[in-house]
Order: structure tokens, then C-alpha cells, then sequence
């Protein structure tokens, strides 16, 4: 369904120095139809930017992104609405994902404008719905501020705007790691839900290979901008090939074994 | 049994704000025995950082101790003057290294001035010396001696966390208080800075460590003794290994199954969400504090609060299907 | 956006105490410009006395060397002076923040053409443009001069809004208005302008004490205004005609002290309401 090819990004800083730094490096990686796919990575490890510029939100340097067959990678205009309602994102911060001057439905409504020709009435009907699918009372939470709602709920109306859009593929980058232990589970579910429901495919975007190992059908591990590491979970924890990998595996805390020498 | 290390006994603290009153700690018993790490488990905002400060004898407005006793090594820490405390208690017997403390080193001074700064309040050491103990303890610990030198920012994060903590308990205080020290770091470092913690333990530079936390795989690997800590309250305490493998009360069993580790059994046990929010401390619900997100909720809950008792084995539960059990 | 208004009056900002001094400064000069002539209708043009006498119970002010009233030019200045400020700042505000804000979101290109040009305006001295353009027209009304001043104060708003919307257009909320497919002038007007409203409200302060001064710089070398009354203007006439010199105080004195306490208190507000949105800056 979604099949990038030697993506790259390379940032320029500085006027006349122009020092490079490629955040992501020649990666290749697919997605199919129904399937959970974490991105597994270190902060720094190119991860986010690759997240962006599959959302089409930065700039590829070089390479090309494709949809159901179709070349995303330049696409403009109509075109990219088209995009944007078959994938759409949802990102770490809870926080800055909401502007503080708007009510919470703002985000809500805003999809609407991937959805032309729907009445106010049905609009509303939608916001209802999809909001009572991620948990939420409508009547608690329509008409408040962001600053008054929790970490977790503005999470769960950032994720009801996916079931208003109902899209193939959704790009989650690091959707619970701002949460407590308590709210992440519950966030985690509702995108397994979005995809029993809608069979649609989700990418996990994370730094917690926990996190990829419990949900995921397929995980990719990137290091220094590069993918170096692909399968299904079990054997990639069990059998990792490349030393980023065996690295994390050795050195990520576990719940039921303890480190040797410690 | 020898006497513990850090006891604190009936601890209650409120923030007073002009919107009410918010009651951080809650009747709080804690202790931390000599030669453990100890392991202080709680997600934001229940009052666990709070809990840190009491302990500590760090109170300042809004914050506000209610009752209780703190007893370090046995003296009374809040019969003290915060003078006092500041000077013959934080960083002579116990160190603190705060959440913030990652960032929040001043960025134009030298590692060693900061030390310097930090040690003459409790030392007539000269600088010279200064200087000498601190290349001792950094070579003690297999760290670079020559990152005194540097400044904050020319250190890799987890290189700066592991120089803060050694240089930290440069007078060999008893006691080690870290707050989530490692959540900021990459599994690599944080591995670092847990293994440097235990090594100081082990060469005496230290008893006993106080360590928060709201990650327990990393509690799991470091810690002796575990305390969950919900909504201002203790609701379970005991040896690390009996909690982990047989949590007693709802809430450490729901957080053990929101755990996502790369392990078979959480893979296996799928995962289960807890249903609601923390409550807020403002106006925590009536009775236990959990029942209105726990699944065996029963009728005494919502009216009384149990009280955290021990069950055995060095073990205490605040729950009331657990009380039964001590009755019969 | 309503909030953020409701956020610009709350009495929490008057708890500021630099604000009610410099406040209460400010509005006893826009009484006295724009309420004074009622109470004291003497016309600022006319000639109405004898030459240059001292303060009186007639002219509370005195007389300047035409036999005209200091009080009712002074009355007149303040209101014209506040007028071109006024009009001044505004011209300065819509440049830079348009600018500012193209540049910043747009980036690329655009960012750098339209830095290049606010560097050049920026570099170049503005007094000595203003003293070209101003000379190159004979007749001045205020509104000409105001534009003279407008035009040539922008850049560092520009600048300012400019890295100001940099670092707002990476934010997630801009990032979800994109995904939803709106369009760059809603999501700059509805995302990026109403975060930097507090910000451009205090720029709007500044640059209105900038502009009266710049406008008595111009006035004090004859090119301000040729129609009205500035304060600036009362001062040109004053150094002209030696008033200085010559000890008569009440002529400079009134109109310089105004305008002092005009930009001053002006500053102040502005460093007031910097606090007031940047709680950081508050002191415990």
C-alpha cells in the first residue's frame, strides 16, 4: 500500500558553511494493508523526519513515496487532500497538538475540510460518534479548553479525528510517551481498534522497543538515519542480526528477567 | 535488625493554594533500610516527588508538612532548622539529585566550580583538595577525570548524569535520593548510570539508595525493595522480587499489565488498559482512592479507605481484599 | 482569539505596578490632547497676546515670540504628535508583520529575499532616509510624514515576527491544520497571528514612542510637518527663534518634558505587558 523508496532528507545549516547533516539516509520500507508497524529508533535516529516526509509534511531531498501505486512525493493541491484523508498523523505531544486558543473540537472540525459536501448536522453527528469511539462523554469534553482536559484525553481526541477521517494508514509518532503507565495502554488499544474496525494499517513511530514488541506485526529498527534492521518481532528480539539491535536488546530493562551482573 | 536508615512515620504534606488545598502526601509510611534500593514507584502527579522533599526536610511554601516524623540515621530531621538541614544533613548524609538536574546545571561554569561551590558550605576542604577528591571519585568510578574541567553542555547526557551523581556524594553521604534519573536517556546510557549507581553502593560510597520512579522495568533491575505509590498514598510495599512477581493490591497489578517490554510474557498476557484518570489530589474520591478505576470493586471501597497493613513476608497492602485475609 | 483579548484586559495585568504609573502618565497627556481644548478653547494658531511673556493667570503657559498661547499649542502638539505616532506605528506594524510573517512560514526564497531587503532597510541609517524623502516633498501633511516615519521603522518587527513564526510553524497544531489541507493564509491568520498578538500589541507601543520621537527629530531640522501642530514643531520654532538662549522656559520646557514623559511612559507599558505575557519574567 505505501512503498517508500531510497528516501532521504539531508539538512543544511549555516549560510555560506553549509554544514550537512543527513537525518535519513537512502531508507526503503513498505507498508501493506491491516498491518502495525513499528519504527523503532533513538532520539536522533532520523526516525521523526522520516515520520514527516511520509506525512508529506517536510520535503524529501531525494527518493520517491508512493500510494496505492500512485507518486505521493510531490504531490500538491487536491491531490495532497486526497492524501492526507487516506494518511493522516498523530503526534507526541498532547500538548502542542492543540492550539490553546481554540476549543478542543477545533481539530475535530478542521478534518471536515478532507470531507466536503457533509451538513453542519451531520458534522456534528460524526464529532459524536467518533468521539464516544475513542471513550469520551461528548457532552464532557465539546466546548473545552485544551489546558482543562488531561494529557491522555487530548490524546484521545487527537486519535478522534482519525476515526472522523477513517484513513488507510496512520502515522503515529511516539503517541504515548508523554503519558503515564496508567493511560498508555488505553491509547495503544484504540489503535488496534482503528485497525479491527477499519482494517486500517498503523506506524508506530518509537523509542520504546517494548512498546514495537507488544503490538507490532512487523518492526523496523533505524540507527543513524538508516534502517538496519527488519522482521516480525519475535525475531528480531529473539535473533537480532545487526549490533544496534543485539545493543538493545541486551540493554533495554525487562519486567520479568534481570540483567546479568547487576 | 538494625535500625533503618531513613524511616518516615505518618507523614502528611498539603500544597496550600488559593483554589484549596492539595494533599500531596497523604499519611505516608516509608522506610528505607540500610544496604537497599529502595524503589519508589508512582505515575505524575501522585505525589511521589513531593514525597521526596518531605523526606528530605526540603519544605517551602506552598508546600506544607502537616505531621509526621522523619528519622534519618535517627535524628528528627524536621525538629531541625532548615539552616541546619542545609548544612550538617543534604549532601553530608543524604544527596539529592533531582529530576531537573540533567538540565539545569548552570551552563557557564566548569564542572568543578559547581562542585566547589556546592562543597565549601560543608567542608573547609581547599580547592586543591577539592580538586584531588573529585579525580579520586570520578577515577573511582571509571569516569573521565578530566570532564571536571568541562562544561555541562561539552558532556553527553548520560556521561553528565553519571559526573552529577558521583560528584554528588563527594562527602560519601549515607543515603542516595534520585529522581527518575535515567527517563530522559537512551537504554544504552540509562544502563550506564543504573550500573555506576549499584557500583557505588558496592564500594561503600554509599549505603542505600531512595530511587522514583514511574518506570518499573527499570525498578525491576535495580531495586530491593519496592513501595507503589497512588494518589498521595502508599498502597503497596515489600522486597522487589515478591512484588513483581505477585503484585497484591489492583493498581500494582494493573500497572505490571500495562508494562511493554520485549518479553514473551507481556506479549503473551496482552495488554490491559486501566479505565479512567489519576484523580486529583484536590478532591480525591471518597474511600480508596483506586476504586473508581478498579475492577474488584466492592462496596466497603467506596466508603472507607483501607489502611496499608502488613501481610507478611516484609509485605503491606492498602486493600481491602487483602484485610480479610489477615482477619481470618 | 477571544481569549487572547480577554487575556490583554484581565485585571491581573493592572497588579503590575509599572503599569499604573506609566498608565496613569499616559492618560493624563491624551486628557490634556484631546479633552484640553474644550476646557481651554483658545486657538494654538491664533495670535492672542503680547510677545513672549512669562506663565500668567491669563496664559497659564505663556506666550511665544508671535504672541501665541503655549497651553492651547501644546494641547494641539500632543494631539498631533499622538495622531502621527499613531498612524506612524501602525504603517511600521503592517509592514513588518506582513513580512515577518511571509518570511517565516513561507521560508526558502522568499525568507531570503525579504530579509535581504529588511537588512538594507535596516543598515541603511533611517534618519538620514526620512531627511531624503522628507525633503524631496515641499509640503508635508502629517499623514505624509507619518508614512515617512512608517516606512523606514519596520525591519525589527519584521525580524522579530519572523522568528517568532519559525519556531510556531513547526508546531504540531500548525502540522495538523496542514494535514487537514487549509489553505497557508488561513493556517498563518488562524494558527500563527493570533500567537503572536500579545507580541505585536507591544510592538504596536514601541514602535508609537519611536515614531513621536523620530517625528520631533524631523521637525527639530524643518522637515517635519508644515500643516498642524506637533510637538515637534512648537520645539523647532523654540530653537529657531533661540528660546533657549534667551531663558524663555516655559516655550521648551512644557513640550519637551510631554514628550519625555510620553515616550517614557510608553516604554514602560510595553515592559509592563512583556511581564504580563511572559510570566517567566515576573518576579516571586
Amino acid at each position: 500500500m505505501l512503498e517508500v523508496k531510497n528516501l532521504s532528507k539531508v539538512f543544511t545549516v549555516g549560510l555560506f558553511s553549509r554544514h550537512r547533516i543527513e537525518a535519513v539516509k537512502n531508507v526503503s520500507m513498505n507498508v501493506s494493508r491491516g498491518e502495525i508497524v513499528s519504527l523503532v529508533g533513538e532520539s536522533g535516529s532520523g526516525k521523526t523526519t522520516l515520520c514527516r516526509m511520509i506525512l508529506r509534511l517536510l520535503e524529501p531531498t531525494s527518493g520517491s513515496i508512493k500510494y496505492d501505486g500512485v507518486d505521493v512525493t510531490r504531490l500538491k493541491g487536491k491531490k495532497l487532500k486526497w492524501y492526507w484523508r487516506k494518511v493522516h498523523g498523530v503526534f507526541q505531544d498532547p500538548y502542542a497538538s492543540f492550539h490553546p486558543f481554540y476549543r478542543v473540537e477545533h481539530i475535530l472540525y478542521q478534518a471536515f475540510n478532507l470531507l466536503p459536501g457533509l451538513s453542519e448536522e451531520e458534522k456534528k453527528i460524526r464529532v459524536h460518534e467518533a468521539l464516544k469511539m475513542v471513550g469520551l462523554n461528548p457532552e464532557e469534553v465539546l466546548g473545552k479548553y485544551p489546558h482543562e482536559l488531561s494529557g491522555g484525553m487530548r490524546q484521545r481526541i487527537a486519535i478522534a479525528r482519525c476515526f472522523i477521517l477513517d484513513p488507510e494508514l496512520i502515522v503515529a509518532d511516539e503517541p504515548v510517551s508523554m503519558l503515564d503507565a496508567s493511560t498508555r495502554v488505553g491509547i495503544i488499544k484504540l489503535f488496534s481498534d482503528l485497525r479491527d474496525r477499519m482494517n486500517s494499517s498503523v506506524i508506530f513511530v518509537t523509542h520504546d522497543i517494548g512498546l514495537a514488541y507488544v503490538v507490532s506485526d512487523r518492526v523496523l529498527i533505524m540507527y543513524k538515519g538508516v534502517i538496519v534492521e527488519e522482521g516480525d518481532p519475535l525475531t528480531v528480539m529473539d535473533n537480532p542480526s545487526h549490533p544496534y539491535t543485539r545493543r538493545l536488546r541486551e540493554d533495554v530493562p525487562l519486567l520479568y528477567r534481570k540483567w546479568e551482573g547487576f | 535488625m538494625s535500625e533503618p536508615l531513613l524511616l518516615g512515620l505518618g507523614l502528611r504534606a498539603s500544597y496550600v493554594l488559593r483554589i484549596g488545598e492539595v494533599r500531596a502526601v497523604d499519611g505516608v509510611d516509608i522506610e528505607v533500610p540500610r544496604d537497599a534500593v529502595v524503589g519508589l514507584a508512582g505515575e505524575s502527579g501522585c505525589g511521589k516527588s513531593t514525597l521526596v522533599n518531605v523526606l528530605l526536610a526540603n519544605i517551602r511554601p506552598p508546600l506544607r508538612i502537616k505531621s509526621g516524623k522523619i528519622l534519618l540515621d535517627g535524628v528528627d530531621l524536621l525538629e531541625m532548622s532548615r539552616e541546619e538541614v542545609r548544612k550538617k544533613v543534604w549532601g553530608v548524609k543524604v544527596s539529592y539529585v533531582p529530576q531537573s538536574a540533567l538540565n539545569a546545571l548552570n551552563p557557564t561554569k566548569r564542572i568543578i566550580e559547581l562542585v566547589k561551590d556546592a562543597i565549601t558550605q560543608h567542608t573547609p576542604a581547599t580547592d586543591q583538595e577539592v580538586v584531588s577528591l573529585c579525580k579520586r571519585r570520578l577515577e573511582e568510578l571509571n569516569l573521565p577525570t578530566d570532564s571536571i574541567h568541562k562544561y555541562p553542555h561539552e558532556l553527553s547526557g548520560g556521561m553528565r548524569q553519571r559526573v552529577i551523581i558521583a560528584i554528588s556524594t563527594l562527602l560519601n553521604p549515607r543515603l542516595l535520593v534520585v529522581d527518575e534519573p535515567t527517563s530522559a536517556l537512551d537504554v544504552s546510557t540509562q544502563k550506564q548510570v543504573l550500573k555506576m549507581m549499584l557500583d557505588m553502593k558496592r564500594n561503600r560510597i554509599i549505603d542505600s539508595i531512595l530511587f522514583v520512579t514511574h518506570e518499573l522495568p527499570v525498578l525491576r533491575q535495580v531495586s530491593s525493595h519496592v513501595y507503589i505509590m497512588y494518589a498521595g498514598k502508599i498502597v503497596e510495599y515489600g522486597p522487589a522480587d515478591s512484588v513483581f512477581f505477585n503484585p497484591l493490591h489492583p493498581y500494582t497489578k494493573a500497572l505490571m499489565y500495562s508494562v511493554m517490554t520485549p518479553e514473551p510474557e507481556t506479549r503473551e498476557r496482552g495488554l490491559v488498559a486501566i479505565p479512567g484518570e489519576p484523580p486529583s489530589l484536590l478532591m480525591p474520591p471518597q474511600g480508596c482512592r483506586f476504586h473508581p478505576r478498579c475492577p474488584y470493586v466492592m462496596d466497603i471501597c467506596r466508603s472507607s479507605e483501607p489502611r496499608l497493613v502488613p501481610v507478611g513476608e516484609g509485605r503491606g497492602v492498602a486493600c481491602f481484599l487483602h484485610h480479610s485475609e489477615v482477619a481470618s | 482569539m477571544l481569549r487572547g483579548v480577554s487575556k490583554i484586559i484581565s485585571p491581573e495585568l493592572f497588579t503590575i505596578r509599572k503599569l499604573d504609573a506609566s498608565l496613569a502618565v499616559l492618560l493624563t497627556i491624551f486628557a490634556l490632547g484631546f479633552v484640553g481644548s474644550t476646557v481651554y478653547p483658545v486657538q494654538p494658531t491664533a495670535v492672542v497676546g503680547p510677545l513672549e511673556t512669562p506663565p500668567s493667570q491669563l496664559y497659564p503657559l505663556g506666550t511665544d515670540a508671535y504672541g501665541k498661547d503655549i497651553l492651547a499649542q501644546l494641547i494641539a502638539g500632543i494631539r498631533g504628535s499622538l495622531q502621527i505616532g499613531a498612524t506612524a506605528a501602525a504603517i511600521s506594524l503592517l509592514i513588518g508583520v506582513l513580512i515577518g510573517l511571509m518570511a517565516g512560514y513561507k521560508g526558502k526564497i522568499i525568507d531570503n529575499l525579504l530579509m535581504m531587503l529588511t537588512d538594507i532597510v535596516l543598515l541603511l541609517p533611517s534618519i538620514l532616509l526620512m531627511i531624503m524623502v522628507a525633503a524631496y516633498f515641499k509640503w508635508r501633511d502629517p499623514l505624509l510624514v507619518s508614512i515617512i516615519i512608517g516606512i523606514t521603522s519596520w525591519p525589527w518587527v519584521a525580524r522579530a515576527v519572523r522568528s517568532q513564526t519559525l519556531s510556531l510553524k513547526n508546531r504540531e497544531f500548525v502540522n495538523l491544520s496542514k494535514m487537514a489541507g487549509l489553505s497557508d493564509f488561513r493556517i498563518v491568520i488562524r494558527d500563527i497571528l493570533p500567537n503572536i498578538a500579545s507580541y505585536i500589541f507591544m510592538a504596536y507601543v514601541l514602535l508609537m514612542s519611536g515614531a513621536m520621537i523620530a517625528e520631533t527629530g524631523l521637525s527639530m531640522i524643518g522637515l517635519g510637518t508644515t500643516q498642524g501642530v506637533t510637538l515637534g514643531n512648537i520645539l523647532f520654532w523654540a530653537q529657531v527663534l533661540e528660546a533657549v538662549r534667551r531663558g524663555l522656559w516655559w516655550w521648551f520646557i512644557p513640550p519637551g518634558a510631554t514628550l519625555v514623559a510620553l515616550a517614557a511612559s510608553l516604554l514602560m507599558i510595553a515592559t509592563a505587558l512583556d511581564e504580563y505575557f511572559n510570566p517567566r519574567l515576573r518576579g516571586s
